[in-house]
């Protein structure tokens, strides 16, 4: 038993031992906070890379982003960060302003990002981050059971409620929903607030900050957190606090449900289950009947304003932005829009024809106008809860609106 | 009867009395209930992604199809998360074994102030909830440079187990006859030898029943090892698994396959040290 | 003792020396970040900043107003007792059934033990596929409507969702410790309670009650510890919802400090959870074995 025990620890000491002796060539460590549809690209990069720079090693972590990037970067800034940073554009804003993020301003190979992705990602003139595709967020809608039923595209909410009676009418369930994800009531209460608030008033949050405006005395915003209850009345009731996404989407697939607000990371749940399934997406209307359809630029690379390795980095940064094989790879995987010129994905994407309608109408807007004002977690996320609570008959609207109110430290 | 020599229970073999067969029927209504969920994850381990959502969730995979099972394998990265996994268990445990016996046997021995206090202090322990405590574990982890290290993860077991190691192991100890010892002492054994070639002989039940428990305790634990170790050459299946369920991938068919993989190794363990674990318990449990 | 002092210290230090080690590791890896986080719960510290601006112990006085803190507290209390109670209960009783003398007792106490071999994160998702799809399918094979399954929807039913959860994970493994208590009772003592003209009832309450009293007291610290700090089944079933019904404490603090970036106030509240912990196992240390010198 003696023997055995040291034998054991012996082998376990070499092994660890071993682990390390391979350091010749540079590794980067990488930590990628990636959301539904990002799992998977870290090998698209890894191959790409060992083509163009087989020098250069990536060490990943990938984490959920939504659950586990924020405490993990919270971790790293005791510690030091990672070379590179995998997140979302709203991190830049972040983890930007604590001076933690290389300036990517002057490199080459930026040129071949989309200036509008470039926008939200720039912090005192100096862009901090790489911002590699982007989601799109609306109503999504069946095509099938709209044409079937000779519905069109709602504008205000008139005609939204119309479509609601027409498709209950016909034992429709009008909108699919999964609202046991605290993240899903919160992302389309922020789609509510970006074309009922911010699309009034720009700077909202900072105004909310500031002690010009509040949630209570804002009809806005009341409307904005009072359309869950839409969602909530005309969708499966029973059912909505105890689904996942995917089984949800599969429902809507299924044709049990016409509508769903929702993004582009449904995409890949719905051609998986079904991939002759033909779908739409249109905005959700607003009060003013000029609802904008919301995009989220996604995947944004950081890279940490520390490292020593600034060179290997940039090649990394480099091959991502101009492989062309890789990036339609990666378009491809996640069924996501690019945010890099001159690159069109090649899987069919059945509600393209309609975000191009609005993209050519000027119709889109940068959900991020909102989410970059209102932090995440702890702000939106505890209202969200609140929500919860108001639709199960918990909280009132009025409660729900002062919770947020007092919130108001913790915004961002 | 036969088996008295066995087992320290036994009556007589029992003739079938009405309410045995009613106790026999609850308990077979019992396991049912509890095998069910088992049976579930099984079978959803064998489904198409569009048996999983689309057909009736109770019924059979349409064949036994192992895709679910490959796709673990490449996802779960399984050759390294496996052997990541086994390994940071088996040391974890074994260390354990070795400090929280030799631990419980000198405080058992002494009536000293200090070796009276080691095992109160010890005890706190249990108490401490370590989830709670994560950032600070990971600050004192980094400044000693252990983090991101099989070694580092390793000390965190040992530090975060050896509380309800100490405790067992001690109230085990009093079963352990002072009478061999005292001659082996007169006989001019040092401590360290005493303790090695007669306590530890003897300390086999409490150990096996500490290894068991540690085990799956380290094998399942989900906090340390995304704090330690959670880069992916370093990753545990949990760690792994977690991420197929996370909102990351919502891949559940692989996830499910996956969590049949993860479970297997251990319940061998179990199933197969069942008898040695059994009897640990049994001085556990009377001399609490 | 009959040993001269020098031989004596020498025989004491090297007692020493193996309890040492393991105090060493146990003091870096869990008393010293404990000591660490009161130092925080003194600041208004996020998390991230490098300053840390000490505040005294205003966190503590906020322990005391926040509604929040109330309500998982609250669920984190109905979540232990229940526990406590359902388990020991369902636990004896298994014990006792399956040393009754019944067939195939050895694979049921391997079935009713493997849930928690089983990792409690896994637990919690492979329940909330259980109450959100088979169950649902099985009440409507029944003729029932199927929402009724869905117990960790409604904010009324999630507690009792999360129990039923957690008492199939953790029952059996209760059930082996005190099956191990009665498979160590003199069966002499039941011969002379039979001799005695006790029945089976009698036998129950005057011979197995009182001998599983130490089990009892091991299982009640260790089920009451554990549910104050569940944390894990919540992770992969309900987040803490509907809405926050299922918050635990740990789950609170855990989000509070990380997610909320209010690090300072998630270690007060981390400190408290300490405290209970403590008071509880002393208290029920206290009480037990008072009753197990009594009885």
């Amino acid at each position: 038993m003696k023997k055995f025990v040291s034998l054991l620890l012996a082998m376990a000491l070499v092994l660890s031992l071993c682990a390390f002796a391979q350091a010749e060539e540079i590794t980067l460590r990488v930590l990628a906070g990636q959301s539904t549809t990002d799992a998977g690209i870290e090998d698209m990069i890894d191959e790409a890379l060992a083509k163009k720079y087989p020098e250069i090693k990536l060490e990943w972590e990938c984490v959920d982003w939504g659950n586990d990037f924020q405490p993990k970067m919270q971790v790293y800034m005791q510690s030091g960060l990672p070379d590179i940073m995998i997140g979302k554009a709203q991190d830049v804003s972040t983890y930007g302003s604590l001076g933690l993020l290389a300036d990517l301003t002057a490199q080459p190979y930026m040129d071949n990002i989309l200036d509008a992705a470039k926008e939200g990602v720039t912090l005192d003139g100096k862009v901090l981050g790489m911002t590699f595709n982007c989601l799109y967020q609306g109503v999504y809608y069946s095509r099938e059971i709209f044409n079937e039923l000779g519905l069109s595209v709602p504008k205000t909410h008139e005609e939204l409620a119309a479509v609601i009676e027409t498709l209950k009418a016909n034992g429709i369930t009008p909108f699919a929903s999964h609202m046991v994800d605290t993240w899903s009531i919160g992302n389309v209460t922020m789609q509510f607030a970006v074309n009922d608030v911010f699309n009034k008033n720009a700077v909202w949050g900072d105004d909310f900050r500031a002690g010009k405006v509040s949630f209570e005395t804002s009809p806005e915003y009341k409307t904005a957190y009072e359309y869950n209850k839409l969602i909530y009345d005309n969708t499966w009731t029973d059912e909505t606090f105890s689904l996942e996404q995917t089984a949800c989407d599969a429902k809507m697939v299924m044709g049990e449900a016409a509508m769903k607000v929702s993004g582009s990371w449904s995409i890949q749940n719905f051609l998986g289950i079904d991939e002759s399934y033909d779908f739409g997406i249109f905005p959700f209307p607003n009060q003013t009947g000029d609802a904008k359809l919301l995009f989220e630029p996604n995947i944004t690379f950081m890279a940490s304003a520390k490292s020593e390795y600034q060179d290997a980095i940039n090649k990394v940064f480099e091959v991502i932005a101009t492989d062309k094989d890789l990036q339609v790879a990666i378009y491809d995987h996640t069924m996501t829009a690019p945010m890099v010129k001159d690159v069109a994905p090649t899987f069919a994407n059945p509600s393209q024809t309609d975000i191009d309608a609005y993209a050519a109408a000027g119709m889109i807007q940068d959900v991020n106008l909102g989410n970059n004002q209102l932090v995440w977690g702890g702000f939106q996320e505890e209202n969200a809860k609140d929500i919860a609570e108001y639709l199960q008959g918990k909280l009132t609207i009025e409660e729900v609106l002062k919770a947020s109110d007092a919130r108001r430290d913790n915004s961002k | 009867m036969s088996r008295k020599t066995k087992e320290p229970k036994i009556r007589e073999k029992v003739k079938f009395t009405p309410a045995l067969w009613i106790t026999q029927l609850v308990m077979l209504g019992a396991s049912a209930l509890f095998l069910a969920p088992l049976l579930i994850i099984l079978n959803y381990s064998f489904k198409t992604k569009k048996e999983l959502y689309v057909g009736n969730p109770l019924a059979l995979p349409q064949s036994l199809n192992l895709t679910n099972y490959e796709n673990a394998y490449k996802k779960l990265n399984l050759e390294v998360t496996f052997f990541n996994t086994a390994l940071y268990t088996i040391v974890s445990v074994l260390i354990l074994a070795l400090l929280c016996g030799a631990a419980a046997w000198a405080i058992a021995r002494n009536k000293g102030k200090f070796f009276q206090f080691a095992y109160l202090y010890f005890i706190i322990g249990i108490l401490i909830p370590a989830q709670a405590l994560f950032l600070p574990i990971y600050i004192v982890g980094y400044s000693t440079g252990l983090v991101n290290s099989r070694i580092g993860v390793i000390l965190m077991y040992v530090a975060t187990n050896i509380s309800f190691g100490v405790f067992l192991m001690t109230s085990f100890m009093s079963t352990v006859p002072v009478e061999l010892e005292e001659a082996a002492r007169i006989d001019g054994c040092s401590i360290y030898r005493t303790y090695f070639t007669i306590v530890f002989p003897l300390l086999k039940p409490a150990m096996a029943t500490l290894i068991i428990m540690q085990s799956f305790q380290i094998w399942n634990d989900y906090l340390m090892s995304s704090l330690y170790v959670s880069t992916n050459r370093l990753k545990t299946l949990t760690v792994a698994i977690q991420s197929l369920f996370s909102a990351q991938s919502s891949d559940y068919s692989t996830a499910f396959a996956a969590i049949v993989i993860s479970v297997l190794p251990i319940t061998i363990l179990f199933v197969s040290l069942q008898k040695y674990f059994i009897k640990g318990m049994t001085v556990g449990a009377v001399k609490g | 003792m009959r040993k001269m002092s020098p031989s004596l210290r020498k025989q004491q230090m090297q007692y020493l020396s193996l309890v040492l080690p393991g105090m060493i590791i146990f003091t870096f890896g869990l008393i010293v970040p404990m000591f660490l986080s009161f130092y925080y719960s003194l600041t208004s510290w996020d998390g991230m900043t490098v300053e840390k601006p000490f505040i005294g112990l205003g966190n503590y006085v906020k322990l005391f107003s926040d509604p929040y803190a109330r309500n998982a507290w609250w669920f984190t209390i109905r979540f232990t007792l229940w526990n406590t109670i359902i388990q020991n209960v369902a636990a004896i009783f298994m014990a006792v059934a399956l040393d009754s003398g019944i067939k195939g007792q050895k694979l049921m106490r391997t079935i009713f033990f493997v849930p928690c071999l089983i990792s409690a994160v896994v637990v919690g998702f492979v329940w909330l596929k259980l109450y959100g799809n088979v169950l649902p399918a099985l009440f409507k094979l029944m003729g029932l409507q199927g929402s009724l399954a869905m117990l960790l929807g409604k904010e009324e039913t999630v507690l009792q969702g999360l129990l039923i959860a957690n008492n199939w994970q953790w029952i059996g493994y209760w059930m082996l410790i005190y099956l191990a208590a009665l498979q160590s009772i003199p069966s002499d003592l039941y011969e002379a309670a039979k001799v005695d003209g006790a029945n089976a009832v009698r036998q129950f309450i005057n011979i197995t009650i009182p001998m599983l009293a130490p089990a009892l007291t091991i299982c009640i610290v260790g089920i009451t510890t554990g549910s104050l700090k569940v944390y894990d089944l919540l992770v992969a079933s309900t987040n803490g919802g509907p809405g926050r019904a299922s918050t635990s404490i740990i789950y609170y603090t855990y989000s509070t400090a990380i997610n909320g970036r209010q690090y300072g106030y998630g270690s007060a509240l981390t400190i408290s959870v300490v405290f209970a912990l403590l008071l509880v196992a002393f208290l029920q240390v206290k009480v037990l074995k008072k009753r197990e010198v009594q009885m």
